[in-house]
């Protein structure tokens, strides 16, 4: 055990929140953004891939970006994880040693 | 019994085998084998394993329904289902499982100290998890029943038979692995038939990049007739209802419990970061297909049904109008039919598609199979959880402590059976339509538990009268609405589907105002909650935060 510096463990905190704030305001912009603004969209005949921007926003656009939020979010956590030391075999063994709560 | 029948049912047999042997394989022999598969799943097929136990005959059977009928305003379903996960990964699930137990009234009574708030827990839960596996064994009774031509009430006493047998046998761990079979049988069923119709129409098998076209073609073919856009936003619905379904969608689905409960299986955060990723990325394969399935189904009707004199309709139409699921009124007395004169089923897209395509007797079944997996697999996971919530929650932690682990095995397994069987009954003759209950479920998820599972994780200074408080008043102000909008009392025009918006908004105020008007919560259960913001090294304790790095111990 040795001790982690009060500001490193604020700045980790930090840095996992700020992702998890960006993420979910693109994933909710994407969502119901698209969906707050969807009639002048319509109205304004812009087409992705051949259908109305807000129906494809509603049926593909959306949940790709959702897809591509959650695997962003799990490299660079990994990444942060790394940066500040973290050894994921350690935390496989204290977290093992929870298992029978 | 006809040819097709004849295959369809081998087929549904030969996965109902495969199930049974798997759960044989991975027998539990110990309580934590039992509820959490021993927390040793890998990410990746516990990503797999979340998306057979979410995708449900609902999705698998109705959605592409919903979303041909609907239009534009069915796309709520789509994106809330989805986007519930970001809320779950990125919100609940890494600090839920860092936090160790096996159930979510569990990390309720524990975080909050307080048997009062885990009893209200396990009570919810058992009653979220009854709710939606009626809709499945119904859905399974539906599906066996129309492909064999007996009784669907015979068809669920199939099912549940089935079921029963593998997860008490297997608990968490057999179910883990049957699910990721169920996941690789309903996604191949499900994605087969579009592929074909994609070729059949532009010559490409990759029909998410070709329905663009129809859908902008079924414009065109809606103005010609003079109704509205396909896709023109908010036709059957007010914009409030859309958002108020997208929003209750999304809580529902970050708060079901027999969804976070699989993030308990895997070993660290980390793995529970990766397994929301994965999970989403399964899910969405069927997720983008059904908006294709709609198109698709939609044109074809649009061209082949619509327009035609009675008697030369497709051949594929007979057996469908036969059972009654597609119904035509010449209520114009000309002989042909208009789009206002069908009454279609929405449960018959997916299944009518193979024959649709003239895709043969395999195909045919193995969307049957599918559809099977998808109930088999959702009604498995609600099952353990249910089972949990008794005989962890209620038996073992609040009445008998110091039962042996061979009993507490034990009463999970009476009680898989007995929940097993008064669901089958119940299925038998269910109390309303089957996608209602379902939107209930969300809403009463959500509305219950995600503000006291958010707070409850991120905010210490929350307390037991909190989330007391939030969790019968979120629970009891989404049941009202659930009956006043029934009983046609609406606000903003928001139906009873969306009730999810008011038990969220209650139970966040409540807890709070509660939490802040009662002392706080003891240092050592706010050190806890402190701790959840770092990975498993690093532990907070007494103000400071210590990097276990096995120097020491």
């Amino acid at each position: 055990m040795r001790k982690v510096e009060k500001a490193v463990a604020d700045k980790y905190f930090k840095i996992r929140t700020t992702i998890v704030a960006v993420c979910l305001l693109i994933g909710f912009a994407v969502s119901f953004g698209v969906a707050i603004f969807a009639e002048p969209i319509h109205q304004s005949g812009v087409t992705i891939m051949g259908m109305p921007a807000h129906y494809y926003m509603g049926a593909q656009g959306s949940v790709v970006t959702f897809v591509i939020l959650l695997f962003a979010n799990a490299i660079i956590s990994d990444r942060v994880d790394k940066k500040f030391g973290i050894d994921e075999k350690q935390n496989e063994q204290i977290s093992g040693g929870a298992s029978d709560h | 019994m006809d040819q097709q029948s004849l295959v369809s049912l081998l087929l549904i047999l030969l996965t109902f085998a495969l199930y049974i042997w798997i759960s044989i394989y991975n027998r539990a022999k110990k309580t934590s084998d039992f509820y959490v598969a021993s927390r040793g799943i890998p990410p990746f097929w516990n990503g797999m394993a979340i998306g057979g136990d979410w995708m449900s005959a609902a999705s698998f059977i109705g959605m592409a329904g919903t979303v041909m009928m609907l239009g534009y305003d069915g796309l709520a379903y789509i994106m809330g289902w989805t986007g519930g996960y970001l809320l779950l990964t990125f919100l609940l699930a890494p600090q839920l499982r860092k936090y160790g137990r096996f159930t979510v009234p569990e990390f309720i009574g524990d975080r909050f100290d307080s048997n009062k708030a885990r009893l209200i827990g396990a009570i919810a839960t058992i009653i979220i998890s009854f709710t939606y596996i009626i809709g499945q064994l119904s859905g399974s009774g539906v599906v066996i029943g129309r492909l064999l031509n007996i009784p669907s009430a015979w068809g669920v006493m199939i099912g549940v038979f089935i079921i029963a047998i593998y997860a008490t046998l297997g608990g968490m761990k057999g179910v883990t692995w049957t699910q990721v079979a169920q996941y690789l049988i309903l996604i191949t069923a499900y994605i087969i038939p579009i592929v074909f119709m994609s070729l059949q129409f532009f010559g490409n098998p990759l029909p998410w990049l070709t329905y663009g076209n129809v859908v902008n073609e079924l414009g065109a073919i809606d103005r010609e007739l003079g109704l509205s856009e396909y896709f023109a936003p908010f036709d059957q619905g007010s914009q409030a209802q859309f958002l108020a379904l997208l929003f209750t969608l999304m809580v529902g689905t970050a708060s079901l419990p027999h969804v976070i409960v699989r993030f308990y299986t895997v070993t660290t955060m980390k793995a529970a970061r990766w397994s929301g990723a994965w999970a989403l990325l399964f899910i969405a394969l069927l997720y983008l297909s059904a908006p294709a399935y709609a198109a698709f189904a939609r044109f074809v009707i649009m061209n082949e049904v619509v327009g035609q004199p009675l008697d030369e309709l497709p051949a594929w139409t007979e057996p469908w109008i036969n059972t009654g699921l597609l119904e035509f009124a010449d209520t114009a007395g000309d002989g042909t039919v208009s789009w206002e004169e069908l009454y279609i089923d929405e449960d018959i897209v997916v299944m009518a598609t193979p024959e649709i395509a003239n895709l043969g007797l395999f195909v045919v079944g193995l969307v049957a199979a599918g559809a099977m997996a998808a109930a088999l697999s959702t009604a498995g996971g609600l099952l353990i959880t249910i089972s949990s919530s008794f005989a962890h929650d209620i038996y073992y932690r609040l009445l008998r402590p110091d039962a042996s682990d061979a009993k507490r095995l034990l009463a999970g397994r009476i009680a898989i059976f007995a929940a097993t069987i008064a669901a089958g009954v119940i299925a038998l003759d269910p109390p309303g339509v089957i996608t209602q209950i379902i939107a209930w479920a969300f809403a009463l998820a959500g509305g219950t538990f995600f503000p006291v599972l958010f707070l409850g994780v991120w905010w210490k200074r929350m307390n037991a009268q909190g989330a007391i408080a939030g969790m019968l008043g979120g629970l009891i102000a989404t049941l009202s609405y659930i009956f006043l909008a029934m009983s046609g009392v609406q606000l903003f025009g928001i139906a009873d589907t969306g009730a999810g918006v008011f038990g969220v908004i209650v139970n966040v105020i409540l807890v709070i105002v509660v939490s802040l008007m009662t002392p706080p919560p003891s240092q050592k259960l706010q050190e806890e909650v402190h701790d959840l913001r770092y990975p498993e090294q690093m532990t907070y304790k007494d103000g400071e935060v210590w990097m276990n790095d096995g120097s020491d111990k």
